[in-house]
C-alpha cells in the first residue's frame, strides 16, 4: 500500500512538473485561429479554405517558421451559422488566445465576426467577396479578397468589348454576394453603355429556376449573367440550357468549382460554352510562359499535391485559404512580434497588416492602409471557359 | 401575363408539389402508425440520392442504381427503428421524436466522411428529353418525378386498403391496444413503417437528384419541406400530404415567378399561418386521427 502511495505521489509530481515545465503554446508559436464552416451548408467552402490555410502553415513550419517561431493553426467550426461564428470567434479570442483570426466563410457569416474581433481587439481577416460592408470593417478587421466592382468590370467589359453585346439579363442570388454584385453591376453596365433588360433573383437553395429563365427567354437579352455563391447558380446554367437558352452565359467563381464542373460539365460545354470568373491558379497550366503569375500558381499547385491526401490541386477556396495565411505570414515577418505578450502581439499584427505594401498574391496585388482594409490594387481575375473537360483561358 | 409564364408557373408548381408530396409521405406513414415524427426523414432522401449517384458513377445502370439506393434507404429506416425507436419504445413520443434528430445528425456526419462535401448529380432517367411547348419547358426528369410520386401514392392506397399487412397497420394506427388484443404485433408494424418511410425517402432522393443535385447536408432542408407539406395538408391522411405538397409547390412557384425575392419567405409564412389559423390540423385533417 505504501509503495503504491509513493508511486502515485511520484506520478503526480512528475505530471505537475511536466505541466509546469511545459511553456504555454503561446510562448513557442504564433496561434492562428482558423474559423471556418466545417459542418452545415457551407462546409464545402470552409473545409477547402481550412485546407489551404493548413497547407501554407505546414510549409512555413517546415522551412523553420516565421523568424524561427512556428505557426500553430487552431481550427474552429463556425457550423455555418451566425451563432456558431460568434461563439467560435469568442472561444478563439478568449480561450485559445489566438494572435489573429482567419474567417474563411460567406459574407453573411463574415459580418458576425466583426463586432467580436473589435471587442476582443484581435485582428481578423475575413473571406467575403462583397465590398458593401468595407466601410464597417473598423480597426481590427480586414477583407483582402476581392470586390464585385472588379468582377463586374471584367464581365461586362468582355461582353461589351469582345462580344459587342449591349443588352444583358441577370440572375442574382438572393444573398450578400448576389446583392453586392447587383449593386455594382448597375454602375458598371451604365459605364459600358449597356442595358439590363431584366434582373431575376433566386434563393441560394432554389431547385427550380424555370420561371425566372422563362422570363429571360422572353426578353431581348443578348447574354445572361448568373451570379451566386452556391449550387443554385450552377442549376440555373443547367436549366437554362435544358430550356433551350442559347445566349452566352457568364457565371461566378463558385459555378466553376470542381464539383459543379463534375456535375454539370456537359451543360457547361454546350455551345456557346459557359464562361466563369476564375483565379489564375485554376488554369495555370494554360497560362502563357511569360505570364508573371505562372510560376507562383505552379508552386502552389505543387505544394498542394505534396501536402494533401489524396493529392490534389487547390480549388478556388483552397487558394483563398492559402492567401489568407500568406497575408498573416507577411505581417508576422515584417513585425517580428513577441509571441508572449498577447495584447502587444495582436496590436503589432494589426499594424503590420495595415502597412501591407505591394503584396503579390494569387488574386491580386495588395496595398493596405489604415483607411483601406481591402487594398486590392491590381486584380488578377481571369475569365475561363470549358472545353473537353478542361478550363481554357478566355480573357485575363 | 405571358402564356409561356403561366404554363411554366403551372409546370414548376406541379413539379415542386410532387417533390414535396414525396417528401411528406415518409412522415405520414411513420406518424400514422407510431405517432412519432421522424425528423431523420430528409436523411433517407439524401442517402437515396447519394447512393444512386455513387452507383451510377461506378457504371451501374441508373434504374438499378436507384433500386439499390431505395433498398439501402429502407434498410436504414429499419436500423433507425431497431437501434433507436425500439429501445426507446417506453419513452414518450416526444422523446422518440428527439432521438430521430440524433440519428439524423449521425447519418449526416457519416455521409460527410464517406462522400465528402462535394455535390453530386445525375442525368435524367433513361436520358428522357426535355419537352418544349408554348414557350415553356418540361425538363426531362419532371415526368419521372410526377409519375413515380403518383405511383407511390397509388401503391400506398392499395397497400393500406387492400392488403392484410396494410389493414393491420391501419388497425395499429386506429387502436394500438385493440390491435395487440387481436394478435397484431404493433412493434413489428412499427418496424415495417420505418422501412417503408426509408424507402419513400430513397425514392424521393433518387428521382429528384437529376433536378436538384445532392450533397451530404441536404437532409435537414428536405425534412423541413416534407414536414411543411405534411402539416399543411394534414399529416394523418395521405391525400392531405399530397395536397399540402401541391399547395407548397404552387406557393413557391408563385413566389419565385411573381414576387420580388425579398418577399419569398414572408409569402410562404403567410400561407402557412393562414392554413394553421383556419385548419390547425391541416387542410384535409381528421382531427388528429387516421
Amino acid at each position: 500500500m505504501k509503495r503504491i502511495t509513493v508511486l502515485l505521489l511520484v506520478f503526480v509530481l512528475a505530471l505537475s512538473g511536466m505541466i509546469s515545465c511545459a511553456p504555454s503554446s503561446a510562448e513557442e508559436s504564433y496561434k492562428i485561429g482558423a474559423l471556418t464552416p466545417q459542418t452545415g451548408k457551407y462546409a464545402g467552402l470552409g473545409l477547402q479554405t481550412l485546407e489551404g490555410m493548413q497547407v501554407i502553415a505546414d510549409d512555413i513550419n517546415e522551412k523553420g517558421g516565421i523568424n524561427g517561431i512556428p505557426l500553430e493553426v487552431v481550427p474552429c467550426d463556425d457550423k455555418s451559422s451566425t451563432t456558431g461564428v460568434t461563439l467560435g470567434a469568442k472561444k478563439l479570442i478568449e480561450v485559445d488566445k489566438v494572435a489573429v483570426i482567419l474567417h474563411g466563410t460567406v459574407t453573411a457569416l463574415a459580418q458576425s465576426t466583426m463586432p467580436v474581433a473589435e471587442e476582443g481587439k484581435t485582428p481578423a481577416i475575413l473571406l467575403s467577396g462583397t465590398a458593401l460592408f468595407d466601410d464597417q470593417l473598423g480597426e481590427w478587421c480586414f477583407r483582402p479578397m476581392g470586390s464585385e466592382e472588379d468582377y463586374a468590370d471584367i464581365v461586362f467589359q468582355y461582353l461589351n468589348q469582345d462580344l459587342g453585346i449591349t443588352r444583358v439579363a441577370a440572375m442574382m442570388e438572393n444573398s450578400g454576394y448576389g446583392q453586392g454584385f447587383e449593386f455594382f453591376m448597375m454602375d458598371v453596365t451604365s459605364q459600358h453603355n449597356m442595358e439590363l433588360v431584366t434582373t431575376q433573383h433566386f434563393d441560394p437553395a432554389a431547385t427550380d429556376l424555370t420561371l425566372q429563365i422563362t422570363d429571360i427567354k422572353n426578353s431581348s437579352a443578348e447574354a445572361l449573367v448568373i451570379w451566386g455563391s452556391g449550387p443554385a447558380g450552377a442549376l440555373a446554367v443547367k436549366q437554362a440550357r435544358d430550356m433551350g437558352v442559347t445566349l452566352p452565359i457568364i457565371a461566378a467563381f463558385a459555378q466553376g468549382s470542381s464539383d459543379m464542373v463534375k456535375a454539370f460539365g456537359e451543360y457547361y460545354e454546350i455551345n456557346p460554352s459557359l464562361i466563369v470568373t476564375s483565379s489564375k491558379t485554376d488554369i495555370w497550366q494554360n497560362l502563357p510562359e511569360d505570364d508573371p503569375d505562372k510560376a507562383m500558381c505552379r508552386d502552389l499547385a505543387n505544394l498542394f499535391l505534396e501536402k494533401t491526401d489524396p493529392p490534389h490541386e487547390p480549388g478556388f477556396y483552397g487558394v483563398v485559404g492559402a492567401q489568407m495565411m500568406l497575408f498573416v505570414a507577411d505581417a508576422l515577418k515584417r513585425a517580428q512580434p513577441d509571441p508572449t505578450d498577447l495584447a502587444q502581439l495582436r496590436s503589432e499584427i494589426r499594424s503590420a497588416l495595415e502597412s501591407t505594401e505591394n503584396l503579390d498574391l494569387f488574386t491580386a496585388v495588395y496595398t493596405l492602409s489604415p483607411e483601406d482594409h481591402y487594398g486590392g490594387s491590381i486584380q488578377k481575375i481571369v475569365l475561363v471557359t470549358f472545353k473537353d473537360g478542361e478550363k481554357v483561358l478566355v480573357r485575363s | 401575363m405571358d402564356l409561356s409564364i403561366v404554363l411554366q408557373f403551372f409546370i414548376s408548381g406541379v413539379n415542386l408539389g410532387c417533390i414535396y408530396a414525396a417528401l411528406g409521405l415518409g412522415f405520414f406513414v411513420v406518424y400514422s402508425v407510431t405517432r412519432v415524427l421522424n425528423l431523420a426523414q430528409g436523411e433517407f432522401v439524401m442517402v437515396g440520392g447519394m447512393l444512386t449517384a455513387t452507383f451510377y458513377s461506378m457504371g451501374v445502370p441508373i434504374i438499378l442504381s436507384a433500386l439499390i439506393a431505395i433498398a439501402v434507404a429502407g434498410l436504414l429506416g429499419g436500423i433507425l427503428h431497431c437501434g433507436v425507436i425500439h429501445p426507446a419504445r417506453n419513452l414518450s413520443k416526444a422523446t422518440q421524436t428527439f432521438l430521430t434528430v440524433g440519428f439524423a445528425f449521425a447519418i449526416e456526419g457519416i455521409a460527410l466522411l464517406v462522400w465528402g462535401w462535394e455535390y453530386k448529380s445525375l442525368p435524367n432517367f433513361l436520358s428522357t428529353p426535355n419537352i418544349h411547348f408554348g414557350g415553356a419547358t418540361i425538363i426531362g426528369q419532371t415526368p419521372w418525378v410526377t409519375g413515380i410520386t403518383l405511383l407511390a401514392v397509388t401503391g400506398l392506397f392499395l397497400f393500406f386498403g387492400h392488403t392484410l399487412q396494410g389493414k393491420a397497420l391501419r388497425a395499429c394506427a386506429d387502436n394500438p391496444l385493440g390491435a395487440k388484443t387481436i394478435g397484431i404485433s404493433v412493434d413489428r408494424m412499427s418496424l415495417y413503417v420505418f422501412i417503408l418511410a426509408g424507402a419513400f425517402g430513397g425514392i424521393a432522393g433518387a428521382v429528384i437528384t437529376p433536378l436538384t443535385m445532392v450533397s451530404y447536408n441536404i437532409g435537414f432542408p428536405m425534412t423541413i419541406k416534407g414536414l411543411l407539406a405534411a402539416f399543411v395538408g394534414g399529416i394523418t391522411r395521405a391525400e392531405g400530404v399530397i395536397l399540402g405538397g401541391m399547395v407548397l409547390g404552387m406557393a413557391e412557384a408563385i413566389a419565385a415567378g411573381l414576387m420580388p425575392s425579398e418577399y419569398h419567405s414572408i409569402f410562404a409564412m403567410i400561407i402557412l399561418m393562414a392554413v394553421f389559423l383556419c385548419q390547425p390540423h391541416g387542410l384535409l385533417s381528421s382531427s388528429g386521427k387516421t
